[in-house]
């Protein structure tokens, strides 16, 4: 009778002494953790930034930065760009970025609308043309995207590949076009909001345009969740087609090895303007206005062209030290952005309930 | 406990009343009026909206469906599952019995990222069948119905499976003989007695899938195909910055799911279950005797074990190999520790595992001494109604999706408020953790809340007639003895946490990154292979975490 | 022909064997026990009866059928565990009853069964209630009530007694005899409680360490145990180990004490017969052990001093010292004399037991 009593005594202090021990760890590495991010407060100026640029671009520049300003703690805020406007609009009580580096001027416009960035006229704000800028100065252009027809080179001769974006309803693409679900992405609301617009312009209705989304939707494989997963299986081949940005398409090709390559569309193509734009009531302004011009300095902006397949919007730079596929011409498709900003949500809405994975009943 | 004197209780109730008022109530009230706001006004205008629209109602319908659907799928995976490595040894046991319970410990974005590699039309079993057996197209696509029920399959059944092993280890194996002995056969025997024993289980395991499910996102996000579901309706509304809409939907998910917590609790309240094997006939594992069983039972817990392995073995791959390479081929051409290089020369990698470990430890803690004042709490009430009202609250935030818990505290607390004064959460270190804790908090509360309800009441009673106060027999028997169930849900709650992203991503700060934002950005710049690598170490994280806690709960259950 | 028969069982848990070589015989109406302390394998051998486990070796015969490999339910066998094993979720209808539909019987015949049965345990009315309500009595008797229902061939008891109080248990000892009695079944009883198993079981089989010690009746087993270990375990008993003297003289052995040093003479028969100069042991029971104030001649008497007296009201035990050979003795009524006096002992010879080891 007494031993087993015994042994559970035993046990009980072990458990805990066990449990001691983790709540101790818990404790301990809390501690360093404050102790860390205390440490932090030591720099002397601080700059937040909110960017959906990913790592490769932004070590570069934020390692080239503190080289050149090591008095700054500079901290980074990685997510996608659609989720900045919503932090940024949840915090507009609050701010807590100070710059916010990356989206479609499509995004901007709109939090410039609802009151979210600060005016900011930088140094080079007379070398990029008007429509890649706010009029009221809120924000600026740093890259522009033209969008384009991808295919999988492996899959799909030069020859054979779309030219135009009325080319990838031919029949022949049935079920081998890939298309980035377009609700939450920038790029793929520009290019169906283009269709729609040509649509109204030529015919003062949207309907011709809905026409062509119907039709696609008949060529449509799978509307992919994200441009990563669409990029990935376009390389896999579970699709041959699809329509993407042109600096995105360079970088698959060139940097990552995917078989992919493009067209530009001959009918001309919409061109997102990529910009930058200071928080309003950012608690660092002066260090965010600090790097907004060292980012955006042609010295950056060549580097940003050589190194990350960005295409700059400044006119003042030297078009020799470009990589050579940049400077090749192109047709833009002129586009009422604000009417795209205004109704692209209503569009949406009826391409998501008419028209999306209804193609293949029609 | 029923000789509670007044000052603990009081504390007790105190806590767990703030808790909920700060974590639960107010920011939720909040949510509710939001969406019963139109044009400034009270309206239901919102709800009268949402009931017009045919692809909303059509919605929460495919919500209920795919969960119901998902329920049952997991239960008829998860429960013989249970069974097999329950009842029976045989060679390896051990090993697969703890693999079955893998894919609960897959964090949630690199698992998708596996699941598409391994599952995928052009994933390592597509292209293996085609060429098996040379196919023009791929065998299959991983979208729409079946895709999305396979992948809530793959990731949910293990409530099933755990539960219901936990349950078979409890129930007397003397019921079950009893009734053999009456004659009863074998399919009686499971559906009269064994299963009827298990239901509370069964119920607890149910209503973890159904919320899970109902909640789920990525899934139906990425491989719905043209399934809609609410949390996806949600989403869309978001992005279309229709916050009334978003919100009211939110609360019908919200509703439907505390409606089916309702549903369950009742029926679990109608039955009597037995607490606790008496003296008789000890369980022991039924070695299978004749070679040809035996050799079936091996099979049947290899394959299950090696197909709920597979898709981390396809991350491990993926881990290793060179980026962009891998394109029609059916495994990686080329491999390369580039990625592993690549992560752990950068500064930030070391700092999103501490922070990831650090937030997760806090809150999994934090979660596991408040579960233990909610249970003593509820076992203490007379009431059933309170104990029903205490029970529904605790649930409410692993009723909601992981954004809406986020959005509403961020809320709530992003600027000065009647509750927290001047002090503003948003913006510090601290919310994940609390974002952590309220969400898998409910998860603790209720393992703890069934290893408690087994401790036989005459334990503490006893310690208490011996002369030992409240406090000492919370110490010295009820904690002792309810330990290795608080430490499961606290480790799973933990582990669960290390890999959150959805909440994560609305509400962190640079100094609280965790690894999920960090495996995000890298997705995001189409390295797959440093994804992976995130996903591999923090595996390997977890797998450390779960041997440590293998050996505190050894050290516990003596 | 015996009804049911089980011929050398045996049964290994891992690497120990729990059932060596059992091998019993049970007759038609009988009521046979198997005791033995805990661990010594009888309940393993009951549940090897009922099919709930798988013998190694051996065979069951039941009504001349080899019965060994079949499954429980197909045994139609009643039994009544120790724990009742009652099924919590159902009620004292649905528990009794649960036998009757797993045979599917017709409704009505169920409900009238099960109503019998419930007489019988005298629960009647009972049917509606929960069995968490029930007190540990009544949880016993919807037990018995659950295994008599289905008319088992054979009724099998795992220590069923165990978990009530002394009162109830001797109440429903003798509830339970008349009830098997009466309805004329076979039953297997097992029993650590020799007390128990004397007052139920027409026939028993001591059981240790896996093995069948002795089987007889209750008069034969306490009166001429076989063995060491029976003897032992059946009530109190005076072990004395002693010396084979010499060769026959007379129809009686003789044999001197270990300790004392004391000449033992008994009958025994000569294929029985221990080696010469081998210790044997010799038993004997205390209430047969004669005391007496005054000093005594005769065979297997001599002087010794009493050490302790125990009053247990109808008798009391005392403890005597005779030469160092310590023997303990039962009188009725109260010892006569006190602690330090001396007296005769007698061990009348043919109350003397050579026990195998």
């Amino acid at each position: 009778m007494h031993l087993p009593r015994k042994e559970r005594h035993a046990g009980d202090s072990r458990s805990q002494a066990g449990a001691g021990t983790l709540l101790l760890a818990t404790l301990l590495i809390t501690l360093l953790l404050v102790a860390c991010s205390s440490g932090k407060q030591s720099a002397t100026h601080h700059l937040l930034i909110y960017t959906p640029h990913g790592p490769d671009l932004l070590v570069h520049f934020v390692a080239r930065y503190k080289a050149a300003h090591p008095e700054t703690e500079v901290q980074v805020l990685d997510i996608g760009s659609r989720q900045i406007l919503e932090r940024i609009r949840a915090e507009r009580n609050r701010p807590q970025g100070d710059l916010w580096w990356g989206a479609a001027h499509t995004t901007f416009q709109t939090a410039a609308d609802d009151n979210l960035l600060a005016t900011y006229r930088p140094t080079w704000a007379d070398k990029v043309p008007a429509s890649a800028r706010d009029s009221q100065d809120r924000w600026y252009g740093t890259y522009e995207t033209p969008e384009v027809i991808v295919y999988n080179s492996d899959g799909v001769t030069a020859a054979e590949a779309p030219r135009d974006w009325d080319d990838v309803l031919d029949p022949k693409w049935r079920d081998k076009i890939l298309i980035r679900n377009p609700i939450p992405s920038d790029t793929m609301r520009v290019i169906f909001g283009a269709i729609i617009w040509r649509s109204i312009k030529d015919t003062g209705s949207p309907e011709k345009g809905y026409d062509w989304l119907r039709r696609l939707d008949t060529n449509v494989h799978e509307y992919t969740a994200d441009g990563t997963f669409m990029m990935q299986k376009l390389a896999r081949r579970e699709g041959l087609i699809s329509l993407w940005d042109m600096p995105d398409a360079r970088l698959f090709k060139e940097q990552k090895g995917l078989p992919v390559a493009y067209n530009i569309p001959t009918s001309g193509t919409p061109v997102v303007t990529e910009g930058i734009a200071i928080v309003r009531g950012a608690p660092h302004e002066d260090e965010a206005r600090r790097f907004y011009e060292f980012v955006t300095t042609t010295e950056s902006l060549v580097q940003a062209a050589q190194k990350f397949y960005r295409m700059p919007v400044r006119t003042d730079i030297d078009r020799k030290q470009l990589p050579p596929w940049m400077n090749e011409p192109f047709t833009r498709l002129p586009l009422d952005w604000d009417v795209l900003r205004q109704q692209g949500d209503d569009w949406l809405r009826y391409w998501d309930t008419e028209i999306r994975g209804r193609g293949s009943r029609h | 406990m029923p000789s509670l004197r007044p000052s603990p209780r009081w504390i007790l109730l105190l806590i767990t009343l703030v808790v909920l008022l700060y974590g639960v109530v107010y920011p939720n009230v909040d949510t509710i009026a939001t969406s019963l706001h139109h044009d400034g006004h009270w309206s239901p205008a919102n709800y009268l909206a949402l009931l017009s629209q045919r692809l909303a109602l059509e919605a929460v319908f495919t919500s209920i469906g795919v969960s119901v659907a998902t329920v049952i799928l997991c239960a008829l995976v998860g429960i013989p599952l249970a069974f097999l490595f329950e009842r029976y040894s045989f060679p390896g046991r051990n090993v697969f019995a703890t693999l079955a319970a893998l894919p609960l410990v897959l964090p949630p974005l690199v698992g998708t990222v596996a699941f598409i590699f391994l599952c995928g039309e052009s994933g390592i079993l597509a292209r293996v069948v085609q060429r098996a057996l040379h196919l023009q197209e791929p065998p299959w696509s991983l979208r729409g119905w079946g895709a999305l029920l396979l992948f809530h399959t793959y990731t949910m059944y293990p409530f099933f499976y755990v539960l219901a092993g936990a349950g078979l280890r409890r129930i007397d194996a003397g019921l079950a003989e009893a009734g053999r002995s009456l004659g009863a056969r074998p399919l009686r025997l499971l559906f009269k007695i064994v299963l009827p024993q298990l239901t509370p289980s069964l119920i607890a395991a149910g209503l973890l899938t159904f919320m899970t499910s109902m909640a789920s996102f990525s899934a139906p996000l990425l491989f719905g195909g043209n399934v809609r579901v609410l949390t996806l309706e949600i989403f869309t509304a978001r992005q279309r910055g229709d916050q009334p809409m978003a919100l009211t939907e939110t609360v019908i998910l919200a509703a439907i799911s505390l409606v089916a917590l309702l549903l369950f609790q009742r029926y679990e309240g109608t039955r009597k279950f037995a607490a606790a094997a008496m003296k008789g006939a000890a369980r022991r594992y039924r070695p299978l005797g004749t070679g040809s069983t035996r050799l079936l039972a091996f099979i049947v817990g290899v394959i299950c074990s090696v197909g709920l392995a597979l898709p981390v073995a396809t991350l491990l791959l993926v881990s290793f190999a060179r980026d962009g390479q891998w394109t029609t081929q059916t495994l990686p051409p080329a491999y390369t520790l580039a990625n592993y290089s690549r992560i752990l020369t950068q500064r930030s990698a070391g700092e999103v595992f501490l922070n990831s470990l650090s937030m997760s430890a806090i809150a999994a803690l934090a979660a596991l001494l408040w579960s233990f004042c909610v249970v003593t709490l509820s076992m203490t009430m007379k009431r059933r109604v309170s104990r029903r009202l205490l029970s529904l609250l605790v649930l409410v935030p692993w009723a909601l999706p992981g954004t809406v818990v986020a959005v509403s505290i961020a809320e709530a607390y992003g600027e000065p408020s009647l509750l927290l004064g001047s002090f503003i959460l948003v913006g510090t270190f601290w919310i994940l953790p609390v974002i952590y804790f309220l969400r898998f908090m409910p998860l603790v509360v209720r393992a703890l809340q069934a290893s408690m309800e087994q401790i036989d009441p005459s334990l503490p009673e006893a310690a208490g007639s011996l002369g030992a106060t409240w406090w000492q027999r919370f110490w010295r028997v009820t904690l002792p003895l309810a330990g290795p169930g608080a430490i499961a849900g606290t480790l799973l709650a933990f582990v669960i946490a290390l890999g959150e992203y959805v909440a994560s991503v609305l509400v962190f700060v640079p100094t609280n990154r965790p690894v999920s934002i960090a495996i995000a950005s890298e997705l995001r710049d189409f390295n797959l292979g440093s994804a992976a690598a995130y996903g591999v170490i923090l595996m390997a994280m977890i797998a450390l975490s779960m041997i440590v806690a293998a050996r505190l709960e050894r050290s516990a259950s003596v | 022909m015996p009804l049911l028969v089980l011929h050398n069982l045996s049964k290994r848990y891992d690497l120990t064997p729990a059932v060596k070589d059992v091998s019993v015989e049970v007759e038609r109406g009988e009521f046979f026990g198997l005791l033995g302390p805990s661990g010594c394998g009888k309940t393993t051998t009951l549940r090897m009866i009922a099919g709930l486990e798988k013998p190694d070796s051996g065979l069951i015969n039941f009504e001349g059928r080899d019965i060994t490999s079949l499954v429980p339910e197909a045994r139609g066998f009643g039994m009544v565990f120790q724990n009742y094993a009652l099924f919590p979720h159902l009620n004292v209808f649905e528990n009794v009853a649960f036998g009757l539909r797993a045979r599917h019987k017709p409704k009505s015949e169920i409900a009238e069964r099960v109503a019998l049965a419930l007489d019988l345990v005298q629960l009647p009315g009972y049917e509606k209630r929960n069995v968490g309500e029930l007190s540990g009595g009544q949880q016993q008797r919807i037990a018995i009530a659950r295994a008599i229902a289905i008319e088992p061939a054979l009724l099998l008891f795992d220590e069923p007694l165990s978990n009530l109080d002394v009162t109830l248990r001797e109440e429903t000892r003798g509830e339970l005899r008349e009830l098997v009695g009466r309805l004329g079944l076979t039953a297997v009883y097992v029993t650590h409680d020799q007390e128990e198993a004397f007052a139920l079981c027409d026939r028993i089989s001591v059981m240790s360490t896996g093995s069948i010690l002795q089987t007889g009746s209750p008069r034969e087993l306490y009166v001429h145990p076989a063995q060491v270990s029976v003897a032992r375990f059946l009530g109190r008993n005076n072990l004395i180990r002693a010396m084979r003297l010499s060769a026959m003289k007379s129809e009686l052995g003789e044999f001197k004490t270990l300790a004392g040093g004391h000449i033992l003479r008994l009958p025994v028969r000569t294929a029985e017969l221990p080696p010469l100069n081998q210790p044997c042991v010799l038993a004997i029971r205390p209430e047969q052990v004669l005391i007496s104030k005054e000093k005594v001649e005769g065979e297997n008497a001599f002087a010794a001093t009493v050490q302790e007296i125990q009053f247990a009201g109808a008798t009391s035990r005392l403890r005597l010292d005779a030469n160092g050979l310590i023997i303990e003795a039962f009188v009725i009524g109260l010892a006569p004399g006190v602690v330090g006096d001396s007296c005769t002992v007698t061990l009348p010879p043919e109350r003397i037991v050579l026990l195998k080891e």
